[in-house]
């Protein structure tokens, strides 16, 4: 195959058929092993559109997106179930099950590998529970385990996602806007989990941001979106002023964020 | 490639374009079929009421004109209505008949609306046309509201404002006149010495039925016990069929509305008619089953509403957070979707309890069993302090139940 790298997106289009919303247009462009990948981009953008297109939680009206040669797109559904095991996803509003321990929530990162009976009566192996403390050490959550998870504050939370998203043990990680509900000084150390699983575990990050500054500092790469179209392809470094009002428009002014 | 699922069968095709035709009338008939419906119920109000005055209780109609003509008056007026103001139904759809470029209609255009209305719409053939047939006469069609900066006129001097406040003043006499008369004004005052037994009865019970009526009351209590337990073991499951967000596809859409459809119908007859037909079906013999069945059809319907309507608004985000760990579909429902539900669902199974044991001695009335069947006993025998025992049974079990489901209603929220 001619696919370069890890992630390969070829003519990727998604039209929204409620209001035929062009949400991405002809979207093409490959990830390499262990990049730290940052999307960017006004609101509406594409951007959640784009990373859900790559794990199937929305459907793409064209193109393909392959993982290591996969072709993701055309996968039958139970496939497709054993393709995302390997892609972990991480949300702006962290999505836990409130109700539930820390500990439940973190092994439902576990659901793919389980057996549907098992799991219906909420049983997960031993190993398991010994991954599901140790992805929780390396968010510095092991105390709050048998915590309910809307006792947590949201920065707690949003690493309990991450825990989560470790237990598949994933190869990628699409991670969407996961600071957007967070203050500075959290979202910071926030995305030095990020930056530490993707230097120490080698998993590559796709993730989209709001704050270019943020994009800047942890992005070993930079895409922009505009209008579902990509707009800009290239080193964090090569955003000067012109690039910026490109993407974001001419009005827009930055924001530092630190 | 991805598309290759959605190939274009002309079947499918011809789907669509019968549902968007469809879409289209509905949109076109919407506000007429409310303004219709309103003009009918004001036209029979009034002219009941107006004949009940004139010539007396017996000789009341509705219509004053034959039926054909009334129904004829009615459609006409609807559409003047909407041809020449602002009806009910354009504002209750939030729409505007307006020209190109949202201009307001001419008297011209109005007047063509009208008559076109007339030659498209009576053989119903110029609806499917798009835009239909009196709209491209026209030029004028729906367009959707915008409030802008020009200030509304007030209600009270729009005509839909002068139209609610005179259906408003027609109703509240008309109600009035229909059916209350002086002589049960009257009567209400004078006559309550009648029933002075059963209030007495309310503080000084009478011990020697009180054993029996207990009893009674035990079953009434067990047989809305029945009615929600087996209500509930039908309802979860079907619940998950009667939610919009979790039945896509034609098949799902197909099962969501005929399941909608059936538990509106059975909901909308009362538990007091169910027992009816049930005590028909079961003979009154086994009354008290004929009570459960009654108000275990009833709760079903009622319980897969509540239930789906929670479904309906749960938040999607914990669902998307599950499959995107490869989750299976059933492994999703359990950890995506009954975490939100389990409290709300214990929440409306114990309130719909309450209701039942109200009920129970509802359906008891008409002699499905339990407690009712012996209050009615007592009350068409005129044995008053009887009854009134039997009603501090009633209303102190009631008051206890309905106190402890709210109770617990308010931990689980
Ligand atoms: N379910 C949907 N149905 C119809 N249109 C949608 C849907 N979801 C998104 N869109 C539209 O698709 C476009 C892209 O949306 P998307 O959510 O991907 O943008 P985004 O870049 O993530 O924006 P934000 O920064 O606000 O999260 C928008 O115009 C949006 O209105
Ligand atoms: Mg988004």
């Amino acid at each position: 195959m001619e696919q370069s790298g890890h992630l390969a997106i070829k003519n990727l289009t998604k039209v929204y058929e409620r209001g035929q919303v062009v949400a991405l247009k002809d979207l093409s462009f490959s990830v390499k092993k262990g990049e730290f990948l940052v999307v960017i981009g006004l609101s509406g953008s594409g951007k959640s559109t784009l990373l859900r297109c790559i794990n199937r939680l929305i459907e793409p009206t064209s193109g393909s997106v392959s993982l290591d040669g996969v072709d993701v797109t055309s996968l039958p559904s139970s496939r497709m179930r054993r393709m995302r095991r390997g892609m972990g996803m991480v949300f702006q509003h962290f999505n836990l099950i409130s109700r539930s321990t820390v500990l439940t929530n973190v092994l439902t990162g576990r659901l793919g590998y389980t057996p549907v009976w098992k799991s219906m009566a909420g049983w997960f192996s031993k190993a398991d529970h010994e991954l599901a403390m140790k992805s929780l050490e390396r968010v510095g959550l092991e105390e709050k385990a048998y915590v309910r998870a809307d006792e947590l504050s949201g920065g707690q939370q949003q690493r309990v996602g991450i825990a989560r998203a470790l237990m598949q043990q994933p190869s990628l990680l699409l991670v969407d806007e996961p600071v957007s509900a967070l203050d500075p000084a959290t979202s910071n150390s926030i995305m030095q989990y990020f930056e530490e699983i993707n230097q120490s575990d080698d998993i590559t990050v796709l993730t989209s941001l709001h704050f270019l500054s943020l994009a800047r500092r942890y992005g070993t790469r930079i895409i922009a979106l505009k209008g579902g179209e990509l707009v800009f392809d290239g080193l964090p470094s090569d955003i000067d002023d012109s690039r910026f009002k490109e993407i974001y428009g001419e009005e827009a002014e930055e924001v530092e964020v630190r | 490639m991805s598309s290759a699922g959605r190939s274009t069968k002309p079947l499918s095709q011809l789907i669509n374009l019968l549902g968007r035709s469809l879409g289209q009338i509905q949109k076109a008939w919407e506000p007429f079929i409310v303004d219709f419906a309103i003009i009918a119920t004001t036209w029979i109000l009034i002219t009941y009421t107006y004949s009940w005055f004139t010539r007396g209780p017996e000789l009341a109609t509705y219509f004053l004109v034959p039926w054909w003509l009334f129904l004829i008056g009615s459609v006409e007026i609807a559409v003047l209505w909407e041809s020449f103001g602002v009806s009910l139904g354009h504002t209750l759809f939030r729409v505007r008949l307006l020209g190109a470029d949202r201009r307001p209609p001419t008297l011209r255009q109005a007047v063509v609306y009208f008559f076109g209305w007339h030659i498209s719409a009576l053989p119903l053939a110029g609806l499917l046309a798009s835009p239909p047939l009196h709209e491209r006469w026209s030029g004028l069609r729906f367009h959707p509201l915008i409030v802008d900066s020009i200030r509304p006129r007030p209600w009270y001097r729009r005509s839909i404002g002068i139209y609610l406040m005179a259906l408003f003043v027609v109703v509240s006499v008309a109600a009035v006149g229909v059916t209350i008369t002086f002589q049960n004004l009257v009567r209400l005052f004078s006559d309550a010495y009648r029933v002075a037994p059963l209030w007495r009865a309310l503080v000084n019970p009478n011990l020697a039925i009180l054993k029996d009526s207990f009893s009674d009351l035990i079953v009434t209590i067990f047989m809305a016990v029945m009615a929600t337990l087996f209500a509930t073991i039908i309802a979860v499951p079907i619940s998950f069929f009667a939610a919009r967000n979790l039945t896509q596809g034609a098949i799902g859409r197909t099962v969501y509305t005929i399941l909608r459809g059936i538990m509106s119908i059975f909901r909308s007859i009362e538990p007091i008619v169910w027992a009816i037909v049930f005590l028909v079906w079961v003979t009154s013999a086994h009354a008290s089953f004929a009570g459960v069945l009654a108000l275990w059809i009833h709760s079903i319907a009622d319980l897969t509403k509540l239930y789906a309507e929670r479904l309906e608004s749960i938040d999607e985000g914990l669902m998307e957070a599950i499959s995107a760990t490869g989750a299976s579909r059933f492994q999703v429902l359990r950890y995506g979707v009954v975490p939100q539900i389990v409290n709300p669902y214990i929440s409306f199974t114990l309130y719909r309890f309450d209701i039942n044991v109200r009920m129970a001695t509802v359906v008891g009335l008409v002699g499905a069993g339990g407690i009712g069947g012996r209050l009615i006993a007592y009350l068409s025998g005129q044995r008053y302090a009887n009854a009134g025992t039997v009603m501090l049974l009633i209303v102190v079990a009631v008051w206890a139940i309905d106190y402890l489901s709210s109770r617990l209603r308010s931990k689980l929220l």
